[in-house]
């Protein structure tokens, strides 16, 4: 029963191709969401599927004087690295599937496991546009990880556990959206900056280098990656609805949090530049670490006084 | 200085159409000056040619099979037309207009792009003579 | 592709196919961390030919073929051609006609200067502006395509004249789009100029000080946006801008917001000069009769398209072909300065700074071959560039 168990949770639900069909769904959303804002039609629904489909038909080429295992292995432990970080969030309103004390830490380590492998595939291929990419996506990931953990540590701190299942437990009852705002909005920008999404996109800018740190991918390597991307999308956007927008309790409820967060994060990437990458990572090093101390001073002395 | 100046535009857009047109679906009406295909007037062509030496592609031919009956052929190059209507313009006497109705001319083969205008008899006379 | 060199620089090639260009060149950049310390420039992969073709058409249908040199600044070209034919020919078009020819071109200048602001704003990475002034870049194409029937390549000009006239029911169509987008101009002024993420990548990037672009040769907005008191329309009138004056849009900061505010202000004026237009038509017939073999002579053509100032010589020895047309386009002018500005900014900043510039690769290609032992320059004949094309493939193949 335990093994049948296991597999139905990494095969199907919550993890696997539950998991997949929910990252291209938000991939969409978001899409057509920046799409209305920009005032035109965006893709329609089968568009991130039929990438997928696509992408896996096409032929992959393994550039010369890269590492052909390494080349190969990578999107496969990214994607495998979003994959298990959705066995301990509560994926779509139902409690988390394993859970153990201080999986806080291990789920976000998993999530950026997936940004690493990027950094390492772009660094992987002998090619100028991927390495500026690859150091790109390395310095931004430094810069806004902490802050992104600094900010989920605040409701780990009020629920006096690291285990995830216990702070939703805590923040079911209670909108920690009121009571630690500077919290969301740190959580939310380092989302986008972890996901790269503009104006945090310097990584991955269109118009300078190419595609990033991924320009040589194509094909299945490629497919893998963007998928990951979606997953980690999701996964990021059920962290803050469970811990800053009261908790997640059925699916209907999870699809309307998560879909209202997609929106303001639409909204901001409609309506901001592009910022280099310098000027991303002078900004957040500095103001993202400061505004969730300074949330911090002012939970810690609530709790004193109170 | 303010972050976000275009806050009010983007917010709006949430709540109107898309302004793409949803072609082929929905189409519009080409204004009337449109320039797409020409029209022959055979009543008014004297054969002279002008519009074929000054068109800048080469792609109308007059064939004259009898200038003193006013018996002329025109051969037009779909394909090699950049519809400028400078022909429309050359002639002296009128002859040719830009039809703004036809304009969706992609086709999957090449056949459809050599139209003839004339008599029915004389176009026949030109096609079963390959020296003209 | 080339090995990176292993001292901590190393060259990375924009072009000849790149997302950031529209159109081929290639910029090679040999850059140190994220800091470009020397830039090259090579040009010539639109290069088609146009000045030899046109020696084989006769004076009317070289019109067509100066037409297509470049998409957006078309009509400039056309006109630029008519003016030096009909300065050859000894002839002048009708007041009307000319009126409508820079009517058409002012039209031109809005919709060029659109689809700069949105691209540019695409390069720096601001989506939404792009998509937004695309939108309104929509207004202008459907005034122009009511009233010459082609939103791309008008073919309004004809030697000695233009082809279609602007009646009451096409001026209502003018003022009510002109109206709407002078609203949408002024709303984008104030975007340019106080979006603080937008200033951060356009303020003091790729600035030019007005020294430095004289001496460089900055033609157009580029110059105008560093204090250079240069614009065709001001200094040399042509056609009828003597009878409608234009008053020069200048900015003194020279970096890329300065490009932005003098480019949307020259829309505004552009608006302004259009309505002015609209309400002092001269009447009159639309076309005068050219000869079709235009006596011999030489003429020089200045003209200011939206980019800069071109520059048409003619030369026609008395037959109906053309002897020799000389293109001189904006966009070469202002490259020297984009590799002068590139080096010391960052690599992110490239492809905001070329966008700065307006380029348009479709119309600079020449060949002029520069014969540095000799210290002497020379135009090369067909036959001797066709000679040099097969003594280069036989001896490579």
């Amino acid at each position: 029963m335990e093994i049948l168990r296991n597999i139905i949770a990494l095969i199907i639900f919550p993890s696997g191709l539950f998991l997949l069909a929910a990252g291209m769904f938000y991939e969409w959303a978001d899409r057509k969401l920046v799409s209305q804002y920009q005032n035109r039609i965006g893709p329609r629904w089968f568009q991130p599927l039929a990438d997928a489909v696509k992408l896996l038909a096409n032929e992959e080429v393994i550039p010369d004087g890269s590492n052909p295992a390494l080349y190969i292995i990578l999107p496969v432990v990214a994607l495998a690295g979003g994959l298990t970080a959705a066995l301990y969030v509560p994926m779509a309103g139902f409690p988390p599937v394993y859970s153990f004390a201080g999986d806080l830490i291990v789920t976000i380590y998993l999530l950026s496991l997936l940004t690493l492998c990027i950094g390492l595939a772009g660094a992987n291929t002998m090619d100028r546009f991927s390495l500026v990419g690859a150091t790109r996506t390395l310095t931004q990931l430094f810069s806004y990880e902490a802050p992104f953990l600094l900010a989920m540590l605040g409701p780990a701190l009020v629920a006096g556990s690291w285990q995830i299942s216990e702070i939703t437990a805590y923040t079911s009852q209670r909108w920690l959206l009121i009571t630690q705002p500077l919290g969301f909005i740190v959580a939310l920008v380092g989302l986008m900056g972890k996901l790269e999404l503009p104006p945090f996109d310097a990584p991955e800018a269109e118009t300078e280098i190419v595609a990033g740190a991924l320009t040589e991918y194509s094909g299945r390597g490629l497919a893998l990656f963007r998928l990951g991307k979606g997953v980690e999308m999701v996964i990021g956007l059920t962290l803050i609805a469970a811990f800053y927008l009261g908790g997640v309790s059925n699916p209907l409820v999870f699809l309307l949090k998560t879909l209202a967060l997609l929106l303001v994060i639409a909204g901001l990437q409609a309506l901001l530049t592009r910022l280099r990458i310098d000027q991303t990572v002078g900004l957040w090093w500095r103001y993202g670490v400061l505004l969730v101390l300074v949330q911090w001073l002012f939970m810690i002395g609530g709790r004193m006084v109170l | 200085m303010k972050i976000g100046a275009m806050f009010g535009d983007v917010l709006s857009s949430l709540f109107m159409k898309p302004v793409t047109e949803k072609y082929p679906k929905v189409r519009q009406d080409p204004p009337k000056r449109f320039r797409g295909c020409i029209d022959w007037d055979a009543e008014k062509c004297t054969g002279c040619g002008i519009c074929a030496m000054d068109c800048p592609a080469n792609a109308i031919e007059v064939i004259v099979i009898d200038k003193k009956e006013k018996r002329f052929v025109l051969q037009y190059h779909v394909d090699r037309c950049t519809f400028c209507a400078q022909c429309v313009h050359s002639c002296n006497h009128g002859c040719l207009t830009m039809k703004a109705d036809v304009w969706e001319m992609a086709a999957l083969d090449k056949q459809g792009y050599t139209r003839w205008f004339g008599e029915a008899g004389d176009i026949q006379y030109v096609l079963a003579e390959p020296a003209l | 592709m080339q090995k990176t060199k292993i001292d901590n620089k190393f060259t990375v090639p924009i072009g000849p196919q790149h997302p950031a260009l529209k159109e081929p060149a290639f910029f090679s950049l040999n850059v140190d961390g994220e800091i470009v310390t020397n830039a090259y420039v090579r040009l010539g992969y639109a290069h088609r030919g146009v000045e030899r073709a046109a020696e084989e058409r006769n004076w009317v249908q070289t019109q067509y073929l100066l037409e297509r040199i470049c998409g957006i600044c078309s009509h400039i070209h056309s006109t630029a051609y008519c003016l030096g034919v009909e300065k050859l020919a000894g002839i002048e078009a009708p007041p009307r006609a000319q009126a409508i020819r820079i009517l058409v071109a002012e039209l031109e200048r809005i919709h060029s200067h659109f689809l700069w602001l949105g691209v540019a704003s695409h390069e720096a990475g601001f989506d939404t502006l792009f998509m937004y002034s695309w939108r309104d870049r929509e207004t202008v194409m459907d005034i122009l395509e009511s009233l010459t029937g082609n939103r791309v390549n008008y073919s309004a000009n004809l030697l000695g004249g233009v082809k279609y006239d602007v009646d009451s029911e096409q001026e209502d169509i003018i003022r009510n789009g002109l109206e709407y987008l002078e609203e949408r101009l002024n709303y984008y002024l104030g975007i340019v100029t106080s979006d603080a993420l937008f200033l951060k990548r356009t303020r003091g990037i790729g600035g030019m000080t007005r020294n430095q672009a004289e001496v460089l040769g900055a033609v157009g907005p580029t110059a105008r946006a560093s204090n250079v008191q240069r614009d065709i329309r001001v200094e040399a009138p042509y056609s009828a801008y003597k009878k409608y004056p234009v008053s020069i849009v200048l900015e003194t900061n020279g970096d890329l917001e300065a490009r932005f505010i003098v480019r949307v202000k020259e829309m505004i004026e552009s608006c302004h000069l259009i309505n002015q237009i609209l309400d002092n038509l001269p009447e009159g017939e639309l076309v005068v009769r050219m000869k079709r073999r235009i006596q011999p002579g030489e003429t020089v053509v200045r003209v200011e398209a939206p980019r800069g100032e071109l520059f048409y010589f003619i030369k026609s020895n008395g037959t109906d072909k053309p002897e020799r047309i000389k293109v001189r386009t904006p966009t070469i002018c202002n490259m020297s300065s984009v590799v002068k500005l590139a080096i010391g900014s960052q690599l992110a900043d490239i492809p905001v700074i070329l966008a700065g510039i307006d380029p348009c690769f479709s119309c600079n290609d020449r060949s002029v071959q520069i014969n540095y032992q000799k210290r002497k320059k020379t135009l090369w004949t067909w036959e001797e560039l066709r000679n040099y094309g097969i003594r280069y493939y036989n001896g490579n193949s």
